[in-house]
């Protein structure tokens, strides 16, 4: 018999033989949880519509210290994408994320970083070697703008820039069923 | 709400193992804080920040929490090249810090504070309760008040609902928000730090790992989502520990790696209790050989204790949180347990000592 444990690390679980001991825990959670009432199963995340009213436009300061803004990229589709350094998850989704950028160029992908000071973050991009445009929102403005109040959080903006999809929590950027949901808005064949 | 049924039913089963945990008699060392006779240490903080091509700014923090009958700060001073030094108060926490301001010069900016305060153990007896004066309405407030990071709402509150769901009064609540946090959370050795504690983020992903600030943040947040007034309190390990625990004291007097963040939880004929569920999980990861089980009796030990009693190995420097600082040109710190700096370059990053140098010393010290 085999039994799912609980990951250290997002995206990591393990498959461990139960004992008896376990097994005997296992019981136990099972009447605890009669006690509180099944919980759904659990499914993978992915990318749902964007609850909240619209956001905001921004303009801000990339890790050069110019200005991005945010319309000037319109007639695209925009990922905004929210992490921070200390973010586990945040650093594996990097790399899908640029995969995602490589398979779909014209989508346009802005990684904001929420709180951190520059210094830092940049030491971040070069360890993680992330090629994509990082954006500062220090005072977390944009972010609480955005109703960002997890990270990491993907918003996905249609060619006029309305927010049609969200994530949150971080989502595998290579996952077909993921590049679907995203040519769909964005009327791209895949 | 994404957390998992797993990481839930853990913490379900906790508070049925957690009665019939192992009894801390017959370990080889007893972890027995007490209130006893007071101990005075000195602190000493040294910052060299590089020549700047534009002003500099720094700000240390001070061990300035004040408590009768365990902590008692007495007092800072320093030297510096700085043209302004100034001990400056936050408004909202009080916290205390020197404020330094550099014009540009060809010389590393540099500034050494000295500090000394006195402390005692700490011991909570649970099963007593007593009189003890309430809180004020505006503490209550602020102790229950959400922060950006320490969000009470959503996901904070419909898991702190459920694990105190039947609890019979504010301490079983107070223990069942324990008992969840040192089930289900790992201390991550690889976090920068002390974390950042930033508790939604943290449930929603499931990636409940972390340091002190991560895993006494979502006790705090937990504890405040059940309506119970809790707190961080931000602070640095000074001397080993006496009761033989090599992972919950200072290693040597140098202590620039040695913050630590604490939580305390406000329980009516009790006042403040002193918690720390971060500290256990320090004891399962880093207590040698490491990697111990929860069924380990040092760990036992730490997890019965480390709810109601901390040692004072440890100093206190605040409760605060977005600290906003003077003259900075950059957004409010998360809290203010690291000294920090600013230059025109931007604010210096207090954790990689690249580019923000210090080192904090501390020393047992006659009263």
């Amino acid at each position: 018999m085999s039994v799912r444990i609980a990951p250290e690390a997002r995206g990591s679980s393990s498959t461990v033989a139960v004992t008896r001991r376990a097994a005997a825990l296992q019981v136990l959670t099972c009447a605890v949880a009669l006690l509180y009432g099944s919980a759904a199963a659990e499914a993978p995340r992915r990318l749902e519509p964007f609850p909240h009213s619209p956001p905001p436009p921004f303009t801000l300061a990339n890790l050069d210290g110019a200005t991005v803004v945010l319309g000037d990229l319109r007639g695209s589709p925009v990922l905004v994408h929210f992490f921070a350094t200390w973010c586990e998850p945040c650093k594996a989704e990097f790399a899908t994320l640029a995969q995602l950028a490589a398979r779909r160029p014209q989508i346009k992908i802005l990684a904001i970083n929420v709180g951190e000071p520059a210094v830092r973050v940049r030491a971040f991009a070069a360890a993680e070697k992330i090629a994509l445009p990082i954006l500062l929102d220090a005072d977390r403005k944009v972010t609480k703008a955005w109703h960002v109040s997890v990270l990491p959080t993907t918003v996905v903006l249609d060619e006029a820039h309305t927010a049609r999809l969200h994530v949150e929590g971080d989502l595998d950027w290579s996952r077909d069923d993921t590049v679907s949901a995203i040519d769909a808005l964005t009327n791209r064949k895949p | 709400m994404h957390l998992t049924r797993r990481t839930w039913l853990k913490g379900s089963a906790s508070a049925a193992l957690a009665t019939t945990l192992p009894a801390a008699a017959g370990a080889s060392t007893t972890f027995a804080p007490t209130p006893g006779a007071w101990r005075t240490f000195q602190l000493v903080t040294r910052l060299e920040i590089a020549p700047s091509a534009g002003a500099t700014q720094a700000w240390v923090p001070l061990p300035s929490f004040s408590e009768p009958d365990w902590f008692k700060p007495a007092g800072s001073t320093w030297t510096t090249n700085a043209n302004a030094a100034a001990l400056r108060k936050e408004a909202k926490y009080g916290a205390e810090f020197v404020h330094l301001e550099w014009a540009k010069t060809d010389a590393p900016a540099v500034v050494e504070v000295t500090s000394r305060f006195a402390t005692r153990d700490r011991a909570i007896d649970l099963g007593k309760p007593g009189t003890v004066a309430p809180l004020s309405q505006a503490e209550r407030k602020l102790y229950t008040d959400a922060t950006s990071l320490i969000v009470t709402d959503g996901i904070v509150k419909t898991t702190s609902d459920k694990i105190v769901a039947g609890a019979s009064s504010d301490l079983d609540k107070a223990r069942r928000i324990y008992e969840w946090v040192v089930e289900n959370t790992f201390r991550n050795p690889k976090t920068r730090g002390c974390g950042i504690g930033d508790i939604a983020s943290m449930l929603t992903s499931g990636n409940l790992n972390g340091k002190c600030a991560d895993l006494n943040a979502l006790y705090v947040g937990l504890a405040r989502a059940a309506g119970l007034p809790a707190r961080d309190v931000y602070g640095l390990r000074v001397a080993p520990s006496k009761f033989g625990y090599k992972s919950l004291g200072a290693g040597s007097e140098v202590v620039t790696k040695a913050q630590h963040c604490r939580a305390e939880i406000y329980l009516d004929g009790f006042g403040w209790v002193p918690v720390d569920p971060a500290d256990v999980r320090k004891v399962v990861l880093e207590e040698p050989p490491g990697n111990l089980p929860l069924t380990d009796e040092k760990v036992a030990q730490a997890r019965k204790v480390l709810f109601g009693a901390w040692e004072m190995n440890w100093l206190a420097y605040n409760v605060a949180h977005e600290v906003a600082l003077p003259g900075s040109k950059g957004p409010p710190v998360e809290f203010l347990m690291y000294p920090q700096a600013e230059t025109v370059a931007g604010r210096l990053d207090c954790l990689d000592p690249d580019t923000l140098t210090y080192k904090i010393t501390a020393k047992e010290v006659a009263a």
